[in-house]
């Protein structure tokens, strides 16, 4: 137990020193909601004016602008390590390697969650969709797509990290296995708008929280590994 | 031959404690290159070693093994008996290293770097830890700056005063005096010091021989990834065969 509450402590540290420092460089985090945010507007253009094609495309093109955000998030949180040595240094503490892998992964559900906080509202506004009664649901999806997206996130900005090209590498690496997450999320999403008339939106939600499982349980046995050089 | 033997077997009470820091055949591939080319070493506990040798010798290769920074291509690596492949956390906790890199985050300040580190070497009473490493190597005025806005010299200082947060049985540093200035040196030399003084093994590489020999028990050579000449005190070759091989062979 006392092992458990150090390894959460260290996770915790990490995570709050990355937020500390995101924080702190607010002009990438901005980038990053605006970059988020100009993606829905221009999908918004390419599909035209008609109101009934944008509000069935709206939850698609919402988790696409969260996917691309989270992509921007991860690499930058593990840039923060590549400078100056920080990685190996932080490789070098005598501590769990998952609690490491934690730490990381709950820097990235914050910006993640940010991101998708900041972002359905944009979507309801441009696509001109009522949230009312879809709020609970849609925090719930947004929830368990964040924590997915964050959990494959660190683990592939882990593999690519000390890549030459890793920005190139992440999204090629990182995308075709969310592609599971992103059809869960935007299934939930339309489901949580329409009112769940089909009843399938726990079904969703249990494919994402499944997918976040594995992935997080995967990330945390094996980041120990990606530290190594 | 048998040298080699004797730290891989249990030991009992009466036989001799291990060395601090005993490389076997160590050797690190960097693509077709070897950085490190077999190593075989022993440096007696407390001891300061100066590790010497030109540019591409294998120093910071090997202080990067022995720090886990680095894992071996062969060989095997100790730090007082303990294997570094098999117990890497529990040789974490007693080896510091001081590398080329500082190891910052450049976003935090000073103070919140130190505070980092104390947290995850879970040093009791950390805020008071950070304020008296702070004022150890000179930088209290500077505590709430952003290292972004430091100097490589006070980068320097601020890592090295990171060393200082808890004890160590071995410290590793690699070019220690790089990018500091006259008081900058002086501290580095007053830590070597302090290190000997207390009994900690400290490995130092640097290509300023003169000044680390004065402060060193013994010194170790090394040239393209082999170890060519141990003297002093403190360190000897474990594969005393395979001493100058290089010298003859590298400079043929």
């Amino acid at each position: 137990m006392t092992a458990l509450r150090a390894d959460a402590a260290v996770a915790w540290a990490i995570a709050r020193k990355d937020a500390r420092a995101e924080l702190r460089g607010r002009q990438a985090t901005v980038s990053t909601l605006f970059f988020a945010a100009l993606v829905l507007l221009l999908f918004g253009f390419a599909l035209g004016p008609d109101a009934r094609r944008l509000t069935e495309a709206a939850p698609g093109l919402l988790w696409l602008a969260i996917v691309f955000g989270s992509l921007l998030s991860v690499t930058r949180l593990h840039q923060l390590e590549v400078e100056d040595g920080a990685l190996e240094e932080l490789a070098r503490y005598p501590v769990e390697r998952y609690a490491i892998y934690l730490g990381k992964l709950l820097a990235g559900l914050a910006a993640v969650l940010v991101l998708g906080g900041v972002l359905l509202p944009v979507v309801a506004i441009l696509y001109g969709i009522s949230l009312d009664d879809a709020w609970p649901a849609l925090v719930l999806t947004v929830l368990l797509g964040a924590l997915g997206l964050a959990a494959v996130g660190t683990f592939y900005a882990g593999v690519t990290v000390r890549m030459a090209a890793r920005e190139v590498m992440l999204p090629l690496l990182m995308l075709p296995v969310v592609a599971p997450l992103l059809l869960a999320a935007v299934k939930a999403t339309t489901a949580a708008l329409a009112g769940n008339p089909l009843g399938d939106l726990g079904a969703w939600l249990q494919l994402l929280a499944a997918f976040d499982l594995v992935m997080i349980v995967t990330g945390a046995a094996t980041y120990g590994y990606l530290l190594e050089d | 031959m048998p040298q080699t033997t004797i730290y891989a077997a249990p030991r009992t009470r009466e036989q001799t404690p291990p060395p601090a820091v005993a490389t076997h055949q160590l050797a690190r591939l960097f693509g077709r290159s070897a950085a490190l080319a077999g190593v075989s070493m022993r440096v007696a506990a407390g001891r300061t070693i100066a590790l010497l040798g030109p540019n591409g010798a294998g120093k910071t290769t090997l202080l990067r093994i022995l720090a886990t920074s680095l894992g071996p291509s062969f060989g095997r690596a100790e730090i007082e008996g303990i294997d570094l492949a098999s117990h890497p956390n529990v040789a974490r906790q007693r080896v510091a290293y001081l590398s080329h890199a500082t190891g910052l985050y450049d976003d935090l300040t000073a103070a919140e770097n130190l505070a980092f580190a104390a947290t995850l070497r879970s040093v009791p009473e950390p805020r008071a830890a950070v304020r008296s490493v702070l004022a150890e190597v000179g930088l209290t005025v500077d505590a709430d700056r952003r290292v972004r806005t430091f100097s490589a010299g006070m980068r320097r200082r601020l890592a090295l005063g990171r060393l200082l947060l808890t004890d160590w049985s071995v410290v590793l540093l690699d070019e220690p005096h790089a990018a500091l200035d006259a008081d900058g040196m002086a501290l580095v030399d007053r830590l070597l010091q302090r290190w000997h003084e207390a009994g900690v093994t400290v490995l130092v590489a640097s290509h300023q021989a003169e000044r680390v020999t004065r402060l060193a028990d013994g010194w170790a050579r090394l040239d393209a990834g082999l170890l060519i000449e141990t003297g002093g005190s403190g360190v000897e070759a474990d594969a005393p065969d395979l001493v100058g091989v290089p010298a003859k062979v590298g400079r043929a």
